[in-house]
């Protein structure tokens, strides 16, 4: 087991992420939230900031105790700058390339095609890229570029059947209103044409009931629901059918994995890699806080768990490092491409410090690792999560 | 393609979606050094400081990050480039601390601290 016993206090909060270690400074992370440091987001609350310009926002894992994200809760991951305030009454889709008929619809007409909507857990591919051993170059992501939210719009398929898809269509490009600095590459990514058209992939225009706020992709964009959210591009402009994969940096050699473990701070050939597809078992812990003091008593260690394009089918607990495990109570609410709650009763035994762990598994088999696998991108952390509290009398 | 130039430039550079009347920059600075000047101008025309100083990297890889960032439009003299990744290399390597990032708040502040590494 990883999970080495802890010596003493000193060392036991030494070991604590330093993130904890902030929390335990100000115990209120709300109040923290607009402090002196606090950065004005408008839209967004008490999120932390890997980046101002361009924006990146992660949500704190405090926050996941709802199976619903709020959007001011939401994590934001732009690859580039937003663009500036784009005008839903001027706004247009063209759909493209290997079609019958090419479109250009407006708003309305997306307006005038059956609604179709995903509760779909959102997660950046590089979510966790921090805890990766050795370090690799990237938004520092801690555990929290992820959420869960109810997205709504035509899907895919209902719009490239509009268009009429030619039996030469193999992918599917989409690009967006994000504006390019530089020479740096434009972010345009593809899908294959199985994933574009399951019926479940949209182009959402609502996030939870409302229209889509401008840090999500206002007025539209692609949500490939249990897929990174890299296929889910923003303020989406135009779909392109094609016979091969979209080119370029953000598919090769940007979000790739290689096809066999390397070892850590190995490089890939990009020959040796594939592009980033489903998500995989993961859970967090949203409560109790790493680094927290505990009261003797009763408490509920209590999170999340999701497993992309699978199903949850359990989450167990472990309060002592991972010697023995016990199975969480799965939340009621549930849907294809969501994530469950979880939540566990437990009253320690002793004062003293615990390592309180969590470990998914799905409907495919696969389980939570002891360690997660290295990559050069640092995609896919998905070890067990953990928690190291104190329990004072 | 969308490009930045002309008045969208300056109204990214200035963050005015979000600065609301604030009277500081939320971006963060590169800590000071007799690179630092050079550094921020190469860098901050397309993102902040912030991405560079929460990164903990080794030397070869802050190579590679300089060699990428230069083919997509850093503007780094050649002559300054050695100079460049060993500034990169003192202050964001392995062994540094973690960044401790700020957070968000959604009201709009009148008066806001530069961050600093």
């Amino acid at each position: 087991m990883r999970w080495t016993k802890v010596s003493s206090r000193r060392e036991f909060l030494r070991t604590a992420s330093a993130g904890a270690m902030a929390a335990v400074a100000f115990p209120s992370f709300l109040n923290a939230a607009v402090g002196p440091t606090a950065i004005s987001v408008p839209g967004k609350e008490g999120l932390i900031v890997r980046s101002y310009r361009f924006l990146d926002l992660e949500t704190p894992v405090e926050f996941m105790t709802d199976w619903i994200t709020p959007v001011q809760h939401f994590f934001v991951r732009n690859h580039m700058f937003a663009p500036a305030a784009v005008e839903g009454k001027e706004w247009k889709l063209a759909i493209g390339g290997q079609v019958e008929k090419p479109l250009s619809l407006t708003l309305s007409d997306l307006q005038s095609v059956p609604v179709h909507s995903v509760t779909n857990t959102l997660e950046c591919a590089g979510n966790g890229r921090s805890l990766q051993s050795p370090k690799v170059p990237g938004v520092q992501w801690g555990k929290g570029a992820v959420g869960n939210a109810r997205f709504s719009g035509p899907s895919v398929k209902a719009l490239l059947e509009k268009a009429g898809v030619k039996d030469t269509a193999r992918h599917v490009v989409f690009r967006g209103l994000d504006v390019v600095p530089g020479k740096v590459p434009p972010f345009v990514r593809s899908i294959p044409i199985e994933k574009a058209m399951d019926g479940d992939t949209l182009v959402a225009t609502q996030m939870n009931g409302a229209a889509l706020t401008p840090h999500h992709g206002y007025p539209a964009r692609v949500i490939a629901p249990g897929w990174a959210g890299a296929a889910s591009c923003k303020w989406l402009t135009e779909i392109t059918v094609q016979d091969k994969p979209a080119d370029g940096n953000f598919m090769i050699p940007g979000y790739r994995m290689p096809n066999q473990p390397v070892k850590p701070g190995e490089a890939v050939k990009p020959e040796d890699t594939h592009s980033v597809t489903g998500l995989t078992v993961k859970s967090l812990i949203a409560g109790p806080s790493d680094g927290a003091k505990l009261k003797p008593g009763a408490h509920v260690v209590r999170g999340v768990a999701w497993a992309g394009e699978a199903e949850i089918q359990r989450v167990d607990i472990s309060t002592d490092g991972g010697a023995s495990w016990n199975p969480a109570k799965l939340g009621k609410d549930q849907a294809k491409y969501a994530w469950r709650l979880w939540s566990y009763p437990w009253k320690p035994a002793h004062s003293g410090d615990y390592a309180i762990l969590s470990r998914a598994t799905d409907s495919q088999g696969r389980v939570q690792p002891e360690s997660a696998v290295w990559n050069p991108s640092g995609y896919f952390y998905n070890a067990c999560d953990q928690v190291k509290v104190y329990v004072q009398a | 393609m969308y490009r930045l130039s002309g008045s969208l430039l300056i109204f990214a550079l200035l963050g005015a979606p979000y600065t609301l009347g604030a009277e500081a920059s939320p971006v963060a600075e590169l800590p000071a050094g007799p690179t630092q000047e050079k550094a921020t101008a190469a860098c901050a025309s397309c993102h902040e400081a912030r991405i560079i100083v929460q990164q903990r990297l080794s030397k070869a890889a802050w190579t590679k990050e300089m060699d990428k960032m230069i083919k997509w439009g850093a503007e780094v003299d050649p002559k300054d480039r050695d100079a460049l990744i060993d500034y990169f290399s003192a202050n964001f390597g392995p062994d540094q601390a973690p960044y401790e990032a700020p957070r968000t708040t959604a009201k709009a502040l009148t008066k806001l601290p530069t961050t600093k590494h």
